[in-house]
């Protein structure tokens, strides 16, 4: 099951992403409902993206600290 | 001139030991709380696996803090900024540049046929050296134009197209305009590809004589390939043009609507121009090439080579045998890691698609390792260059600049910028592929894991000391 972009034929896997190419593709032409929807999704993506920060940065701390210990223990 | 390379193949090498060796020294300072006493005077040696891991780790951390680049609009500018620099019709510039590139192939092929012909009854003509640093067909080839040339077609712009002498006598012919039956990236792969064997197994940085007779038979190939195929021979088939024009839009300027514009390192690779499967496999070739040349120079090559002949394969095979393995096995690998990449994004663009918008990225990783392997190189040569441009016929005394020690540093920092570069524009690439901002990272995962390996791969292939290739 695909979501179909009603203005072009670009196909999405769920119904967000197309929301969001929407927003970022069609600017100019949405209806209000697919301009609530591109709000919605906007909002939701940029939670995601706050959790995937926190990640992004936890992971950097454990690769600096691994190097620094790889090198302590290593020479 | 072999020899220079290798000298300057081992202050690279001793460089890439000296940086490990830095890096180790920090880790030491950290580890005791700056006891240099305590450590002075003993030497430090980084392990070659945690050397490898920090190369590998460089690359996976610029993955991670160009993932926080998440403004849409920002990317958007830094991938569209252009600023026009000033216009390309000058008809005199081009007319100009067209009589140096011919020129230039008439000096190649004078002193590379004249070479050591002392007995030559014209007395003018008899005294061109076979010496490889004073021949100007082989300093022009080798230091000029592979190394020079090819150094300024991504830091700077493509002149190529305009200088190239095989391009120009086309232009003067007559075309039949056909098209050729098969598909122009796969052409230019397998040419590019038989290319870098013949450098590879052939004296042909040091014999003048027989470096003419390539350059002689390629040119007749291309322009009976020109001639046949019209001017799209060179965009299409050429396999040197086409280098040249890959490692061209990884350049700051480039020619948009006869303008000369100046646009954001890494723009022009986001740009889609990949439209076949023939046309990724060169960009491939183009990367495996450069790590296939640094191979077939490491002992654990030559020991594996010995073995390999000694079961019976013929050397004559060998070389090309690996060759061919070795970029299926990238291309193999690159594939791969888009069609697994795809699923992770959870997107309904094809694996296809996706390979030939993401493989551009690739060609900047090419580039910083040129650039790593050349520019000393050259800047070592332009003394002997121009001493040889000076008077081709009969040159004076050649010599070249020393390196300084620390500039294979400088190479290293080319090599890691490379990598972060071709980071960066998969990123960008990802952001107009996907509405997500999330899938775009996500999309990136497998591609970032095979750079890493690759950036594993090739330091240690530098990091190997220079040993001759055997069988050749």
């Amino acid at each position: 099951m695909t979501h179909d972009c009603p203005y072009c034929d670009r196909t999405f896997v769920q119904e967000s992403y197309r929301d969001l190419h929407l927003g970022h593709r069609h600017e100019g032409r949405l209806t209000t409902r697919e301009r609530a929807a591109f709000e919605r999704a906007y909002e939701r993506e940029e939670d995601d993206l706050t959790l995937f920060r926190y990640k992004a940065l936890g992971l950097l701390v454990l690769v600096y600290f691994g190097f620094l210990l790889a090198y302590a223990v290593s020479l | 001139m072999t020899d220079s390379r290798r000298r300057w193949w081992r202050v690279f090498c001793s460089s890439l030991a000296a940086l490990s060796a830095t890096v180790a020294f920090v880790g030491q300072v950290l580890a005791h709380s700056g006891s240099l006493g305590a450590n002075a005077g003993r030497g430090v040696a980084v392990p070659t696996w945690l050397f490898l891991a920090t190369g590998g780790g460089v690359v996976g951390v610029s993955f991670v803090l160009s993932s926080l680049a998440t403004d849409r609009e920002f990317l958007r500018y830094v991938h569209e900024y252009r600023r026009t620099v000033g216009t390309t019709r000058h008809d005199l510039l081009v007319g100009l540049g067209r009589a140096v590139g011919l020129l230039g192939l008439v000096v190649v092929l004078a002193t590379g046929f004249l070479a050591g012909r002392s007995e030559f009854p014209v007395a003018l003509l008899a005294d061109v050296p076979t010496d490889p640093l004073r021949n100007a067909a082989i300093l022009l080839v080798w230091g000029g134009w592979w190394a020079g040339l090819a150094m300024s077609s991504y830091l700077v712009g493509n002149g190529w197209p305009v200088l190239n002498p095989f391009r120009t006598i086309v232009g003067w012919l007559p075309s039949l305009d056909r098209d050729l039956p098969v598909d122009g990236g796969w052409v230019a792969t397998v040419g590019l590809l038989t290319l870098i064997w013949v450098e590879v197994v052939s004296p042909l940085a040091d014999a003048a004589q027989l470096l003419a007779t390539a350059v002689t038979l390629y040119g007749v190939v291309t322009v009976l390939g020109g001639v046949v195929v019209g001017d799209d021979y060179f965009t299409e088939y050429d396999p040197v043009a086409r280098v040249f024009d890959a490692y061209g839009r990884v350049a700051p300027l480039t020619v948009e609507d006869g303008r000369l514009k100046l646009r954001s390192p890494g723009a022009g690779l986001q740009t889609p121009w990949v439209d076949s499967t023939g046309d990724i496999a060169f960009v491939v070739a183009l990367l495996w090439g450069t790590t296939y040349d640094g191979l077939v120079a490491t002992a654990p090559w030559a020991d594996f080579a010995r073995a390999v002949v000694g079961l019976g394969v013929p050397p004559v095979f060998l070389y090309p045998l690996v060759l061919a393995v070795g970029f299926a096995a990238f291309l193999g690998v690159y594939l791969l890691s888009v069609r697994y990449g795809r699923r992770i994004a959870d997107t309904t663009l094809d694996s296809a698609e996706l390979a030939a918008r993401f493989a551009p990225s690739l060609l900047a990783i090419a580039a910083g390792y040129h650039v790593a392997h050349y520019l000393g190189y050259f800047l070592n040569l332009v003394p002997a260059l121009a001493n040889a441009l000076a008077n081709p016929l009969s040159p004076g005394q050649a010599f070249v600049f020393a390196i300084p020690g620390w500039f294979g540093l400088a190479s290293l920092t080319f090599v890691i910028a490379g990598h972060v570069l071709a980071v960066w524009v998969a990123h960008g690439v990802g952001y107009e592929l996907f509405p997500s901002r999330i899938q775009a990272v996500r999309s990136q995962y497998l591609l970032t894991l095979v750079m890493m390996f690759y950036t594993m791969t090739s330091l240690w292939i530098v990091s190997r000391p220079y040993e001759a290739p055997p069988f050749l």
